[in-house]
């Protein structure tokens, strides 16, 4: 998902500090942000958590609104005749490195969620798991931004500022 | 592996903008900035397009080897 702008239609650049920022912005608030949040509401406490969480995840949404309109991004997802060679050279590696980084956070998630059935079910120990809706939908969106971003990600991580010129 | 190039000094000396000669061989104006940094090789048909910008041979614009400072080459081209 690139956000194309009529202004930007090649999307805007961000300083690969800034790039890397974002990245890590968004996937530590959100997932920081989800588990304060879904902290039940049963005392003053537990509502100023929720309400942090909540702030949280608003911040990392703002993240990825920025990456989902920068040149990184449209580079992650762009058809491929609009990109030249050094531009698909580096966002195959790119997305080499985000299958192989979403198929292993997958295979964890779905390892954990086994022994955590086979621990709970023999009750050996009680690990948490998603039963309701509001833990499904903030997996579900967290899922599908880090789907979204990971290419992005890696190509903020492995390339280094261009050289601009000044009207470029 | 590490490919010198002499992309600026002939980019300069033709008084282009890396726009323009991003624009004459179809890639990204920052693609031509990754190259003259030497943080990209480039394929065969674009070393080949650009020594056809430049009306030279590929092997003036792209070595293997570090290419002599251009002082030197000129001392050595007076001398002969």
């Amino acid at each position: 998902m690139f956000i194309r702008s009529a202004s930007r239609p090649f999307g805007r650049h961000l300083p690969r500090g800034v790039a890397r920022g974002l990245v890590i912005a968004l996937y530590t608030l959100y997932p920081i942000g989800c588990a304060l949040q879904l902290v039940p509401d049963d005392n003053t406490a537990s509502a100023a958590l929720s309400i942090t969480g909540l702030a949280l995840v608003v911040a990392a949404i703002a993240a990825f609104v920025l990456l989902a309109g920068s040149s990184l991004q449209r580079q992650a997802q762009e058809e491929e005749a609009k990109l030249d060679e050094r531009e698909l050279a580096e966002r195959n590696r790119a997305a080499y490195g985000a299958h192989a980084v979403f198929s292993g956070i997958v295979l964890l998630g779905v390892i954990y969620l086994m022994l955590s059935q086979d621990l709970v079910s023999s009750g050996k120990l009680s690990l948490w798991t998603p039963t309701a809706f509001e833990h499904w939908n903030a997996l579900f969106w967290g899922f599908t931004m880090l789907a979204l971003t990971l290419p992005a990600a890696f190509l903020a991580f492995q390339k280094s500022d261009p050289d601009l010129e000044p009207n470029e | 592996m590490v490919t010198y190039n002499r992309l600026s000094v002939f980019r300069a000396e033709q008084g282009m903008s890396r726009k323009e000669l991003a624009e004459a061989v179809g890639v990204n104006p920052q693609t031509i900035g990754y190259l003259e940094r030497g943080d990209y090789a480039p394929s065969v048909e674009l070393a080949l397009k650009l020594a056809a910008v430049f009306a030279t041979p590929v092997e003036a614009l792209f070595s293997l080897e570090p290419f002599p400072p251009l002082a030197r080459a000129i001392a050595k081209q007076g001398e002969s």
